[in-house]
């Protein structure tokens, strides 16, 4: 039975051997498809430029007023012009803060005072969340995170947006 | 740790013996090339197959960033071919592979007809083969338009002209391919797209099923 | 194997509990150097795979995939060509038995007959012998047609200089137009020069006016008035000086083509 044995052990190294083909030729088959399928995982986000709203900052009262300005977006190889909004206030320290008026429950529109049973308050239509003028949510309303806010500049007196970032107090 | 799992699976389905069906078969001493270096012409029809997988691979995976939308296709194959890594890559392999597949079914097909192996009983098999050619070519002729760019057009503007010349059908054979009488344009784009990507790939598939079935069941044919 | 009344299943189901081997058959008694496909003969096939996978890498990577200019249909200087396996498709269409009169030969009869003959080769070559040699009809036909593909192929493609038509079709990346259109000799290009040379100077039915310019201002203002060679006389109808702001368009649209 010696030669049943060795028998076994020569079929074992050809299914390694077999293996081992097999993957160099799957690795040389996948390595550049994957590579292009993962390209923008990899690709280094660029930091968004800041864009004029075309709003002078002396404008801007404790009341939130909304903004609406384009940025151009690229988009791979299209590339278009983009709507954004942001409700600008100006804070008890006296600070500019513009809020991203996407709801952090499911993504809807939240509008300063946007029902009348709510003064004083952000509120979305669509689940009736709620946010004090902060951006902090109202507990117990859907949303469970504050307002995300925008990066701002101030240029020439004009208020300029950037990137999107969450609500850092909460 | 796996073949616990493989015994785990096999305990319950029995899979052992599916597999078996496939590795499971002599390889006779003529058409191996380690005995008769000769024999190196029966790698053609696997390599053709080979290459066939290569086509559906880069071809799956370039359609993650290619549009089937005169406006965009080429600046999609241009944004792909400049501005993504490796895409230049698999752009290549699914150009050059077309043309590769083609060499290589052709040897492969000389190789049967030389040997005469599509005598009886094999008969069946070697249609199924040459529809398998049809259909690649049709491959070829529907992907060579999607890239969008002046070649392509004009290449395929010409080849539906060739098609309305056919007596009697020909007009409608054209409006059919392009989806426009007069225009070779958007709708033309989406057909070929269409059929270069879903309906021959499927012909294909069930081709080469019956092409595989067919060998195993007869067997290679013999020494001449 | 067990079969009939007795066999053993697992738990409820219709897998029989009796396991299959998992070595291959033993070949050996085979007549001949027979041997199992898995794992001896696969083995020596991916090895021919892998070794073919690299020489097509090889390729892939020392040709990149070639992209022309962005499809435009009005561009009537174009001469189409096919992939290189349509060529003798394309190339028997230039005979003159078939194509005019004869077209329904060109694309229907001689195709037709050399491929549905290619399709039922087993019927009409159907006598008992499979060596070249037993069926020199069969042979013949198939070398003849084989010949014939290769010749009109070589035919079609051996004039064309691809390298030049490479160069001349090059695309053009969006977004990186070098003409100026708010230079005052734009619009006396847009209305006299463009329909023939080109929105980009790239050429048309008239020739380039990009890269590799002789003239000078003078001589482009003369030939704008008068014409050269097939080009008509008259092309420009303007005044004086919005002739000299085109020819001042059109130098220095060169010189930017040129950084």
């Amino acid at each position: 039975m010696s030669d049943e044995k060795r028998d076994i052990s020569r079929r074992q190294f050809l299914n390694y051997t077999l293996t081992g083909v097999g993957g160099f030729m799957a690795a040389g088959l996948l390595i550049s498809p994957v590579r292009m399928a993962i390209d923008p995982v990899l690709k280094s986000g660029e930091g968004g430029d800041f864009a004029n709203v075309g709003l002078e900052v002396s404008e801007i009262t404790s009341d939130p007023q909304r903004v609406d300005w384009t940025v151009d977006q690229v988009d791979g190889w299209y590339e278009s012009e983009v709507n954004q909004t942001a409700w600008v206030y100006r804070n008890d320290d006296d600070e500019i803060v513009a809020f991203s008026p996407v709801c952090k429950h499911l993504g809807c529109f939240v509008s300063w005072e946007g029902n009348d049973d709510y003064p004083e308050e952000y509120f979305c239509p669509c689940h009736n969340g709620r946010y004090y003028k902060n951006g902090v949510n109202v507990p117990g309303t859907p949303p469970l995170q504050p307002l995300d806010v925008y990066e701002q500049e101030e240029r020439d007196g004009m208020l300029f947006l950037g990137n999107i970032r969450p609500h850092e107090e909460a | 740790m796996l073949q616990k799992i493989y015994d785990w699976i096999d305990d319950r389905i029995d899979i052992t013996p599916i597999w078996r069906d496939i590795a499971d078969h002599e390889v006779p001493e003529h058409v191996n090339p380690a005995h008769h270096f000769s024999a190196f012409v029966y790698c053609f029809g696997g390599l053709t197959f080979f290459v066939v997988v290569i086509q559906i691979l880069s071809g799956m995976f370039l359609t993650m960033y290619y549009v089937p939308d005169i406006e965009n296709a080429w600046q999609s194959v241009y944004y792909l071919q400049t501005e993504v890594a490796h895409a230049q890559i698999v752009r290549g392999m699914h150009h050059w592979g077309a043309s590769v597949v083609v060499v290589m079914l052709l040897l492969h097909t000389l190789r049967v007809f030389f040997q005469g192996a599509y005598k009886k009983p094999r008969e069946l098999n070697w249609m199924v083969g040459v529809l398998i050619f049809f259909v690649i070519l049709g491959l070829g002729f529907t992907g060579y338009l999607l890239p969008w760019d002046n070649k392509a057009y004009f290449a395929t503007q010409v080849g539906l002209e060739i098609a309305e010349q056919v007596p009697f059908i020909g007009e409608a054979l054209k409006t059919l391919l392009a989806g426009d009488a007069t225009i070779v344009g958007a709708q033309t784009l989406t057909r070929f797209f269409a059929i270069h990507v879903f309906f021959l790939p499927g012909a294909l598939f069930a081709l080469l099923a019956i092409h595989f079935i067919l060998i195993r069941r007869q067997g290679i044919s013999g020494p001449l | 194997m067990h079969k009939g009344k007795g066999m053993k299943f697992v738990g409820d189901s219709r897998i029989t509990a009796e396991r299959t081997s998992k070595v291959p058959k033993d070949y050996s008694e085979y007549p001949g150097r027979t041997e199992a496909f898995w794992p001896n003969f696969l083995l020596k096939e991916w090895l021919a795979g892998a070794v073919f996978l690299v020489g097509f890498l090889c390729l892939v990577l020392a040709h990149p995939s070639p992209l022309e200019g962005m499809a435009d249909p009005t561009d009537a200087a174009y001469i189409p060509l096919p992939d290189w396996y349509f060529l003798f498709l394309y190339e028997l269409l230039k005979y003159q038995f078939a194509s005019g009169n004869w077209i329904i030969l060109g694309i229907l009869v001689i195709p037709g007959i050399g491929f549905g003959a290619l399709f039922l080769a087993p019927f009409l070559d159907n006598g008992p012998g499979r060596r070249p040699r037993h069926r020199p009809i069969a042979v013949g036909m198939m070398l003849l047609g084989l010949a014939s593909v290769i010749w009109l192929t070589y035919t079609s493609a051996a004039p064309v200089d691809w390298e030049e038509r490479a160069e001349q079709n090059k695309p053009i990346p969006p977004g990186e137009s070098i003409v100026d259109e708010s230079h005052p000799g734009f619009a006396a290009y847009e209305t006299s020069c463009l329909s023939c040379h080109g929105g980009e100077l790239e050429g048309g039915a008239g020739p380039a006016l990009v890269g590799g310019n002789e003239h000078t201002k003078e001589e482009i203002m003369d030939i704008a008035v008068n014409g050269i060679g097939s080009m008509p006389a008259d092309q420009f109808q303007g005044t004086d000086e919005e002739l000299e702001q085109l020819a001042d368009f059109i130098i220095e649209t060169n010189e930017a083509a040129a950084e």
